[in-house]
């Protein structure tokens, strides 16, 4: 293991893209704790140490900035916009038969999707920097702490901050751009595993200091085993065998070659959690919307409060379905049997016992939606596992061994070191990991 | 020290502007969500011609200016609320 990471280091060309990720990983973190200027950054400081921040939608987004949301800091608005902005265009090409048809063009019209994509992404800077500012302008980001954050708030300085702020998420779509050409993995995954194993530290201390060090062994020894489970179950997959007929194109023979078709049990990632979590931050973000200003509630927002907050169970049941809806839904979306179907056909491939066309498209259709079930079960889960725990532990939300940020890093982790192993068998025929 | 301040912002204000102008500017790398999360294969071409290297200078060193007006901005604020 060890002289394998050395040997890592000793390819030129591998070293190199790996100094370059960790140069934009460094990067990355320092801009974090630079504050946005007119931010006052020692009372926002002492707010950040008062606690109690606003919760709920807040604290999701923070998770995925790195913290740097609350800090009011160049890079507030973290990978979140270009995340938000890639989910958006990647769900209107089901609407807008335009963005179907350039998916289907290949290359180019990817090129002009992932541009698309980074307008948007500005666009979303844009409007979240003026959220985020006008919010912490009037108080609201630290509603328990009566500092000023923003000190001289003319309109000027606020126009500036969310400039900069804008800048800053465009900055970071940049770096992220440029990890993925030119370092390795991929450069956004890699920003936002970065984000949230920064947060794994304070968060492990807090459980820690607050339930002792037993609780804390057994909290390291469910991480373990969740990681496991997440490893496996990410690694498994179906493999529908495919024979591709012998062909004479020209003067070659083309195909007689049997594959398969790799079927991921958790086709869908983690996007169905981050949606269901999303979608579920909406009542409380209501319940806020209409907080009296003596903090008295609304009939319905109370409500709203008791049953739609963490530990409730009508929310647990929501959100395990919510998750499942979303993972059948995403799968449709990034799976579409038919074009497999066709596009076997097309070369002349064929699924054993299986004719070839509507059936093999009605066959996959099958294998999916079957298969999808367990993964749909696991995820919902794995989801569960923070907010179990805080019912039991009274942990903090962000439980580091759980939900999103368990299934972003193990993700990432194994994307990257597959990538790195890739290169590596290039030059040594050993990889990383055996 | 009010002069350095309005200089500094009005600097910070194009810059800003001109950052985000010359990222919309490259050409996008890596396909979005699918990528991300899903795997998937992710086939960079290496090939950037002149045109995207002077442009990676570019927007490199405005960068670096960037950065480092914010950091001038925010010492002359601490040193003004001090003073």
């Amino acid at each position: 293991m060890f002289a394998a990471i050395a040997r890592v280091f000793r390819t030129p060309d591998l070293r190199r893209k790996l100094l370059f990720t960790l140069a934009i990983i460094a990067i990355y973190r320092l801009g974090v704790y630079i504050p946005a200027p007119g931010v006052d950054y020692s009372n926002v400081q002492q707010c950040l140490a008062a606690g109690n921040t606003t919760g709920g939608l807040y604290q999701f987004v923070n998770l995925f900035s790195g913290g740097a949301l609350l800090q009011v800091s160049i890079f507030a608005m973290g990978i979140m916009p270009y995340i938000t902005a890639s989910i958006i265009v990647q769900l209107l090409r089901v609407v807008i038969p335009r963005f179907e048809e350039l998916h289907k063009e290949g290359q180019s019209g990817q090129a002009i999707l992932t541009q698309y994509t980074r307008y948007l992404t500005i666009a979303l800077g844009l409007l979240q920097a003026t959220t985020l500012v006008s919010l912490a302008r009037s108080g609201m980001l630290f509603p328990a702490c009566d500092l000023p954050i923003v000190p001289d708030d003319s309109i000027f300085v606020i126009v500036l901050m969310i400039f900069t702020l804008t800048a800053g998420t465009g900055l970071i779509m940049w770096m992220g751009e440029l990890a993925t050409e030119r370092g390795v993995g991929n450069g956004m995954s890699l920003l936002i595993f970065v984000s949230i194993a920064s947060g794994f530290p304070s968060a492990m201390g807090a459980i820690a200091t607050s339930q002792g060090w037993g609780v804390f062994t057994g909290v390291i020894l469910i991480g373990v085993a969740v990681i496991a489970l997440v490893v496996f179950v990410e690694q498994s997959q179906r493999r529908i065998p495919v024979q591709y007929a012998k062909r004479m194109i020209g003067r070659r023979t083309v195909g007689g070659t049997s594959t398969y078709i790799p079927i991921k049990v958790n086709m869908a990632g983690v996007i169905p959690v981050i949606f269901a979590s999303s979608m579920l931050a909406l009542p409380s973000m209501l319940v806020q919307f209409n907080t009296g200003s003596d903090g008295t509630l609304p009939g319905w927002a109370m409500w709203v409060q008791t049953n739609f907050s963490g530990s409730s169970p009508l929310y647990m049941a929501t959100y395990t379905l919510l998750t499942i809806g979303f993972t059948y839904f995403y799968v449709a979306i990034t799976f579409n049997p038919t074009e497999v179907a066709d596009n076997m056909k097309q070369y002349g491939g064929f699924i054993p016992g299986i004719r070839a066309g509507r059936p093999t498209a009605a066959y996959l259709e099958y294998i999916i939606s079957r298969i999808t079930f367990p993964g749909a079960l696991y995820l919902a889960f794995v989801a569960l596992i923070p907010l179990v725990a805080f019912v039991l532990i009274n942990a903090d939300q962000n439980f580091p061994f759980g939900g999103t940020s368990i299934l972003i890093m193990v993700g990432v982790g194994l994307e990257t070191v597959k990538q790195i192993n890739a290169q590596m068998q290039q030059r040594h025929y050993e990889g990383l990991l055996r | 020290m009010d002069v350095i301040k309005l200089v500094l912002q009005i600097l910070l204000g194009i810059t800003s502007l001109l950052l985000t102008m010359l990222i919309l500017l490259h050409k996008g790398r890596g396909g979005g969500m699918s990528d991300m999360f899903g795997g998937g294969m992710t086939t960079s071409l290496g090939s950037s011609g002149v045109a995207e290297r002077n442009l990676n200078r570019v927007t490199v060193v405005l960068g670096l200016i960037w950065a480092a007006v914010i950091i001038g901005l925010g010492l002359v604020m601490r040193f003004s609320i001090e003073s």
